[in-house]
């Protein structure tokens, strides 16, 4: 009951003290709201260093009526597709619809997009160097417009557009030259007879000049794999001025959130200064209350507001940026709470130990921001630390909190649980050991 | 006569090779006003702070109703109410509020503490400003209001420490009157300042305490016997036999004969005056000033320990 007095006292004080308000709820939202809007819609992705193809695949399946041209079962652009995928170093991205495709290079969003016209399998499988087929070899390489295809160019990016050009010119080459040489094979069987065919082998014996692939053309070894998975371009999440809903808060929204719940130590420690330097806390000291009263009476309001702070961070985020709450909401309930430990732990240690005003905002700020820079809070996302930095950020509290964070909030697949349930005892390690040592270098009786 | 309320043995606090208290010992019965009165640094605060249960004494005891105080005894400090040096109270809540805590926090619940602090707030003269936060008040309401606290619980024991520091003379009034009407309801009163008018004006008995030690304790007269008046003179001329049937005075004391400025000690300040006249009549010597100085505390203070309350 006296414990309960003296909770309800400090959580009036809290209440209405501006600079807490200011420091645990206005500060992160700021933080949010800048960063949201100022970083790009990269963030919080992976880099991906891989030369990025984006094409528009309008291609119609088509069969040669005559049956004189039976072409592949799959579409040409399909085969483009995959040899484009199994290429080393490049990843393909394939855009729904060509006016989005426009956009995206009006936009300076991509340097250049090829376009596979509804006509190409067509063209391919009339490509031929016969007389009355479609000759789609030129000077510079293959005219795409011959094969009803082009490229959508950036004026902008002409170096990454010219870059992108040439990666697709050897890959038509590769696909439509083995096609066009093997067909012309076979209409020399059909001309000139089979002796010449026969002769010609002999001439040119590294080729399988009716291979009519790459790999078939050279005797090569096909190559394996399904390569890389081509991935669909999907138009940037987010909405508005704030960009809601956008991922980059799946990331800034608990890193701030962990960032400012550790700014408790201010909040706190100017809380027990004031109460030594008025003189209030000997009053409390002769009074009734014993010393694990006052302490506890203390942590009460702390863990409270740490975790009011916690969750109004994490209710902010879904109503104002339209941050998803995750595959298992309730699991950011324990997160929250073991948070709150640690971070109440620690305020309490920092104010168990600072004397005065200045010592508080002096020492308890540069540890926030230190503790903050080396968890990877300050930067937002953890994930663009190296390696060693992201271990050696396990010393800190706030590593934990954002590993279960990124787990519920922010990973592709679903939540590791028991990382996260690791992650919560470990958060809740830290805030008995900081309570601890709290409780060992509090001095009730000491004057400011 | 009653058993004492307060009853102080020998107590001594030492910090290392510091004396803050040195063998203090005097008694304060129930609706007595104590006065403490010493320099800033005489030991006044730690000996506040062992009654109060805040600090433990090296040596000696400190008894409060039979009990001896303890820093373990959370029974006896509902007993006590304390007014520290200090404004301990919360700016940030109001007049009402700071009150209700620091009443529940010696147990008072319900329509009980509500009453009390409606008395309290009567009584502090802060009724009309209950609501108030507490930062917007006058120090001299603060002062008022950090008495206020200590006494929400009905304490049997008040122990004032420098309680007028920085309040106007109608706050300083207030606090008189009601440490006067707690002591006329028998609360036991140890004030200490070093604001010799306000023990002087307030307290029964008095101790003087100086360097950790109490040098004397005893009531305003009994005090004030222990210096003489002064009649502090000059005269037109001053020959060597004036001078000598100056000292021939009966029960004076002449102190000072250099210049023109002299002093009489005496106990009795009527006769001795009436006897200077009527030399100096006799002589036909010219009296150029005259200065009366009754015993006071101040005189007390600086007989019993060489210099000033204030230095």
């Amino acid at each position: 009951m006296l414990v309960w007095t003296l909770a309800k006292k400090d959580l009036r004080l809290l209440i209405r003290d501006p600079r807490a308000m200011v420091v645990l709820l206005a500060m992160p939202l700021i933080f949010i709201f800048v960063l949201g809007a100022s970083l790009g819609e990269g963030f919080g992705q992976k880099p991906d260093d891989r030369l990025r193809i984006s094409i528009v695949d309008q291609d119609v399946a088509f069969q040669d009526p005559t049956g004189k041209d039976p072409g592949p079962t799959n579409r040409w652009s399909e085969i483009v597709q995959r040899d484009l995928n199994q290429t080393a170093g490049i990843r393909l991205e394939v855009i729904p619809t060509i006016e989005e495709a426009q956009h995206l290079v009006d936009n300076s969003k991509r340097a250049a997009v090829l376009v596979f016209g509804p006509k190409f399998s067509e063209r391919m499988t009339r490509s031929s160097f016969m007389p009355g087929g479609v000759n789609p070899l030129f000077r510079d390489g293959v005219d795409l417009e011959q094969l009803d295809a082009h490229l959508l160019r950036d004026p902008t990016q002409l170096t990454a557009a010219s870059i992108i050009d040439q990666v697709g010119q050897v890959t038509m080459l590769r696909v439509v030259l083995p096609w066009m040489i093997g067909r012309a094979f076979e209409r020399i069987g059909d001309r000139l007879g089979r002796i010449v065919q026969h002769a010609l082998r002999q001439m040119f014996p590294s080729y399988n000049l009716t291979g009519k692939t790459w790999a078939a053309l050279t005797r090569s070894e096909p190559r394996t794999g399904a390569g890389a998975e081509i991935s669909i371009y999907e138009p940037p999440t987010g909405s508005g001025l704030l960009g809601r809903g956008a991922q980059r808060y799946q990331i800034l929204v608990p890193s701030y959130t962990v960032m400012f719940a550790y700014f408790l130590v201010l909040t706190v420690g100017w809380l027990f200064v004031a109460e030594r330097r008025q003189g209030t806390l000997k009053r409390l000291r002769a009074s009734p209350l014993s010393r694990g009263q006052i302490l506890l009476g203390k942590l009460l309001p702390c863990f409270l507001l740490s975790l009011t702070q916690g969750l109004f961070l994490l209710i902010a985020g879904k109503f104002v940026f339209g941050m998803s709450w995750g595959p298992e909401p309730w699991w950011l309930l324990p997160v929250v709470l073991t948070t709150s430990l640690s971070a109440m732990g620690m305020a309490l240690l920092v104010a168990s130990i600072a004397r005065t005003e200045a010592q508080v905002a002096i020492y308890g700020t540069l540890l926030v921001l230190v503790l903050a820079g080396i968890s990877g809070c300050l930067m937002g996302d953890r994930e663009m630390m190296p390696e060693n930095m992201q271990q050696l950020s396990l010393v800190t509290p706030h590593a934990w909190a954002l590993i279960a964070y990124r787990q519920l909030l922010a990973n592709a697949g679903p939540p590791n649980l028991s990382l996260i349930a690791q992650s919560c005892l470990v958060l809740t390690g830290f805030g008995v050991g900081f309570i601890f040592l709290a409780w060992c270098f509090l001095r009730l009786d000491e004057q400011s | 006569m009653s058993e004492p309320l307060l009853q102080i043995t020998e107590l001594r606090k030492r910090y290392g090779e510091t004396v803050a208290v040195d063998g203090v010992g005097f008694e304060v019965r129930a609706g007595e006003l104590f006065g403490l009165l010493g320099p800033n640094g005489a030991g006044k605060t730690t000996f506040l702070s062992i009654v109060s249960c805040l600090l433990e004494p090296t040596s000696g005891e400190a008894k409060i109703l039979g009990r001896k105080a303890s820093t373990r005894d959370k029974e006896l400090r509902r007993q006590i109410g304390i007014v520290p040096q200090e404004l301990a109270i919360y700016g940030e809540l109001n007049a009402r509020e700071n009150l209700k805590f620091f009443g529940s926090l010696y147990g008072i619940t319900g329509e009980q503490l509500a009453r009390r602090v409606d008395e309290v707030l009567a009584a502090i003269g802060l009724t009309d400003r209950a609501n108030e936060r507490v930062q917007n008040f006058s120090g001299g309401m603060k002062r008022r209001l950090n008495l206020g606290a200590a006494i929400v619980h009905e304490p049997k024991l008040l122990l004032l420490d420098e309680p007028t520091t920085g309040v106007d003379p109608q706050s300083r009034n207030h606090i008189f009157e009601e440490v006067r009407r707690l002591a006329g309801t028998g609360v036991g009163v140890v004030y200490t300042s070093h604001y010799i008018e306000e023990v002087q004006a307030l307290c029964s008995r008095i101790g003087i305490i100086d360097h950790g030690k109490l040098i004397a304790c005893d009531n305003l007269a009994a005090l004030l016997t222990k210096i003489p008046g002064l009649i502090r003179f000059r005269l037109g001329e001053t020959t060597a036999g004036l001078t000598e049937r100056l000292r021939q005075i009966p029960d004076a004391v002449l102190k000072d004969s250099t210049g023109l400025g002299l002093e009489l000690e005496c106990r009795d300040l009527k006769t001795a005056l009436m006897k200077l006249i009527a030399l100096l009549n006799e002589l036909n010597v010219e009296l150029v000033s005259l200065e009366l100085i009754e015993p006071n505390l101040e005189r007390v203070f600086l007989h019993l320990t060489g210099r000033a309350l204030r230095d």
